[in-house]
């Protein structure tokens, strides 16, 4: 499965790591270009680097990442053929159906064949998937993707409905794997493909909780036990560096000192007016002097120009105030997502427990 | 195969009894496992089983397979007329006595005879509907039936059971998240791994199972001598194929500028008998198989780093950083957000790491009865915290543009 090689040749397949929005697979045809939101790229120069290598672009437009391709990272870049398996549920249904080095598995659907990466690549050489596509034009894709992929000696695909014509495996499978609509119709067949002779276990995929109710009925009268159901779900969280926050008493010093300055205006403006009286005084004995005035001439009145410059000091104040000596280091604070993924599938397990071997 | 097919004598099995509790027994050929009031039997009567299956203990030397338990069929749930409206909460309805119990028990009555006893001495039994007289049931055989099912100890069962058994020593490593954690860092059979597990080894053991048998497993330890992971017992794993992947180093040991202290050999008059000749053979050849793992370390091209440590997570990860193959994921659990918060910060930071993600794993059971299925009443509020990241090498090309 893939190059294990620690530099890039012609013909691998790599992961182009845009973003974690933008990341799309790539096979290396030298001669070829790739272009991007983050500039051209030739793949003739990709060839003898490291996998894992930031590469900058020809033309100056920016860098990509070229990844090792994982089952996970294949996951995210995959052409979807249909609604895909997330990690969450594929590590955890491989980790409940006890999947590991040397098992056996059955898969149906094969759908995008997300779920079968991660199968073969935990399987290994020494295990066998068998996974069944029913929708012919998707199963030519997969096996022909599995193929690509250095896959075909741990994969059997086979085009069939296993609702209707069963798995054709007798006593076989260490574990089953149903993401299809109507699982109850293929549980009695999955009982007859699975071993008897040591633990073996299902995992119908339902995201309706009707169909869990069917299915749990169907494994029960197939012949099944320990029937259980779980949801599971990997909760992003973000980090953002935040200044750290600041004491209460910060704003109670911070306040006090604006009620302090507010006070002393309020003194100067006292003191003000009782200047300006004096002065309107002087001047109405002017005006009864006969001395005329109009507004034009004087532009701006009096009170409007003690007020603007008096308005630009406080507010070089409050910012004085707003800044005071504090040492406030950002720390890198942690919150879930805003939206998040609520359900994916039920996933009801049960299983198939040993019978003793006749002695 | 890694694991065993069938039970043998020195496996240690995890049982769980009609209580929902679980105990880990070890099997010695001669052993006795004493299940308390559920009795006790000869540990050798379950040798050559395989695991997973049930069994009634009626006697110290005989065990009788029990067949699995059906689902109870109810029929139409919503034909169930009868209601609590009737029941008075007292303790009268129940005749039969604990003394008169204990009679039927000493009479050599069963367990289901005893429980069919009390049901038929229930004044109010006929009130119940049908889900609660089947809740009866099931507390009356919680409490008297002897019936014990050995668990197939899988990587899912063994971290339950130690999880449940003390989360805080597993650091809140449920089995979700060791599931991710096997996932995202991509290990598979034949890869070169390193692990930092201060989680009694569980972390280890579910690394080389991944392995098959095959690979590199290199576990860094703040300890001097080499670990002995307790979680590691309950697979029974062949301990050939273990040893051949596993290796340990200390902190100390990783350090290429450390010079280990290594006695001077003694002179050759000093080195009598047998027994001394040995043990400087062995001192030098212990330290000549701690020298080779170094070299492996420093070799370097490692495919993965998992980490479930009590260590700050940041200088880990810088630490053996060097060792890791570009492209290599790195996956670290902490039952706390904060450390990791700050090493997602220090990593993105850092254009030699790609994509530091924090996710928090999370896991809901259902209980599955026709007509009565809904999420558990209580559940498990934390698995702790996943981070993942990608290492990268940053080519001589490349030129920050803006």
């Amino acid at each position: 499965m893939w190059s294990d090689a620690s530099t890039i040749a012609e013909g691998d397949l790599v992961i182009v790591w845009q973003t974690r929005e933008a990341i799309q697979p790539l096979v290396i045809e030298p001669g070829k270009e790739l272009q991007l939101r983050f500039g051209v790229y030739s793949h003739a120069d990709l060839i003898g680097i490291p996998f894992g290598s930031k590469v900058a672009s020809r033309n100056g437009k920016g860098f990509i990442h070229i990844l090792r391709p994982t089952p996970e990272l294949w996951t995210l870049a995959l052409p979807h053929r249909t609604q895909i398996l997330y990690v969450a549920d594929i590590s955890f249904i491989t980790s409940y159906l006890n999947i590991r080095p040397g098992s056996k598995v059955i898969e149906a659907g094969t759908g995008s064949g997300s779920f079968s990466h991660s199968l073969a690549r935990t399987i290994g050489p020494t295990g066998h998937l068998y996974t069944f596509e029913f929708h012919q034009q998707r199963a030519e894709k997969a096996r022909a993707e599995f193929e690509r992929h250095g896959m075909a000696g741990t994969v059997t695909l086979a085009h069939r409905n296993v609702c209707k014509d069963g798995f054709e495996l007798v006593d076989l499978a260490d574990a089953v794997f149903l993401d299809l609509p109507a699982p109850w119709e293929a549980a009695p067949h999955a009982y007859g493909a699975m071993r008897k002779d040591r633990m073996s276990r299902i995992c119908c995929f339902s995201p309706c909780i009707e169909q869990v109710l069917r299915t749990v009925t169907a494994l029960n009268d197939a012949g099944f036990s320990d029937i259980t159901l779980y949801e599971v779900l990997l909760n992003p969280l973000e980090v953002s560096p935040v200044p750290t926050p600041l004491p209460i008493a910060h704003a109670v010093a911070r306040l006090q000192a604006a009620e302090g300055r507010k006070e002393e205006r309020r003194q100067k403006q006292i003191a003000k007016a009782a200047r300006d009286r004096e002065v309107k005084e002087k001047d109405g004995d002017a005006v009864a002097a006969g001395v005329k005035r109009t507004h034009d001439e004087a532009g701006t009145p009096d009170s409007e120009e003690g007020i603007a410059p008096k308005r630009a000091r406080s507010e070089q104040e409050s910012a004085h105030a707003s800044a005071p000596e504090v040492d406030q280091p950002e720390v890198p604070f942690m919150k879930p997502q805003h939206e998040v993924r609520g359900h994916t599938s039920y996933l009801t397990f049960a299983c198939i427990r040993p019978s003793l071997p006749v002695t | 195969m890694l694991s065993p097919d069938t039970i043998q004598a020195g496996h240690t099995v995890l049982v769980r009894m009609p209580s929902g509790e679980q105990k880990s027994v070890k099997l010695e050929q001669k052993g006795q496992i004493s299940l308390g009031k559920f009795g006790s039997f000869k540990g050798s009567l379950l040798f050559g089983h395989p695991y997973g299956l049930t069994y009634e203990i009626l006697s110290p030397t005989e065990i009788r397979v029990m067949p699995p338990k059906r689902l109870d069929d109810f029929g139409d749930v919503d034909a169930t007329a009868e209601t609590n409206e009737l029941i008075v909460d007292d303790t009268t309805s129940q005749t039969l006595t604990h003394d008169e119990i204990e009679k039927l028990k000493q009479a050599g009555m069963g367990t289901e005879a005893i429980i069919q006893a009390q049901i038929s001495q229930h004044s109010a039994f006929e009130l119940k509907t049908a889900f609660s007289k089947d809740k009866y049931k099931k507390r009356k055989e919680a409490k008297f039936l002897k019936a014990v099912t050995v668990l197939e100890p899988t990587l899912f069962t063994v971290a339950e059971h130690l999880f449940n058994k003390d989360h805080t020593k597993m650091r809140d490593l449920r089995s979700d998240a060791l599931a991710h954690m096997l996932t995202l860092s991509n290990v598979a059979p034949g890869k070169r791994v390193l692990v930092v597990d201060d989680v009694s080894g569980l972390l280890v053991a579910g690394i080389l199972e991944r392995l098959g048998g095959t690979g590199r497993l290199l576990s860094i330890t703040d300890i001097e001598s080499p670990p002995s992971y307790s979680a590691l017992t309950f697979f029974n794993y062949d301990q050939t194929l273990v040893s051949s992947c596993l290796a340990s180093l200390n902190w100390a040991m990783t350090d290429r500028e450390f010079t280990p202290f290594v006695p001077p050999p003694p002179e050759e008059k000093d080195v009598r008998t047998d027994r001394q000749r040995q043990r400087v053979s062995k001192r030098a050849q212990a330290s000549k198989e701690v020298q080779d793992v170094r070299e492996d370390l420093w070799s370097g091209d490692f495919d993965a780093l998992l980490v479930a440590s009590v260590h700050e997570p940041h200088s880990i990860i810088a630490h053996l950083a060097p060792y890791l193959r570009p492209s290599a994921p790195v996956v670290v659990h902490s039952p706390y957000p904060e450390p990791l918060s700050r090493a997602q910060a220090l990593l993105r930071a850092d254009p030699s790491w790609l994509g530091p993600t924090v996710h928090a794993p999370w896991m809901r059971q259902h209980q599955a009865l026709p007509g009565r299925t809904h999420p558990m009443m209580s559940m498990s509020g934390t698995g702790g915290y996943v981070l993942s990241a990608t290492k990268v090498y940053v080519h001589r090309f490349v030129q920050f543009v803006c």
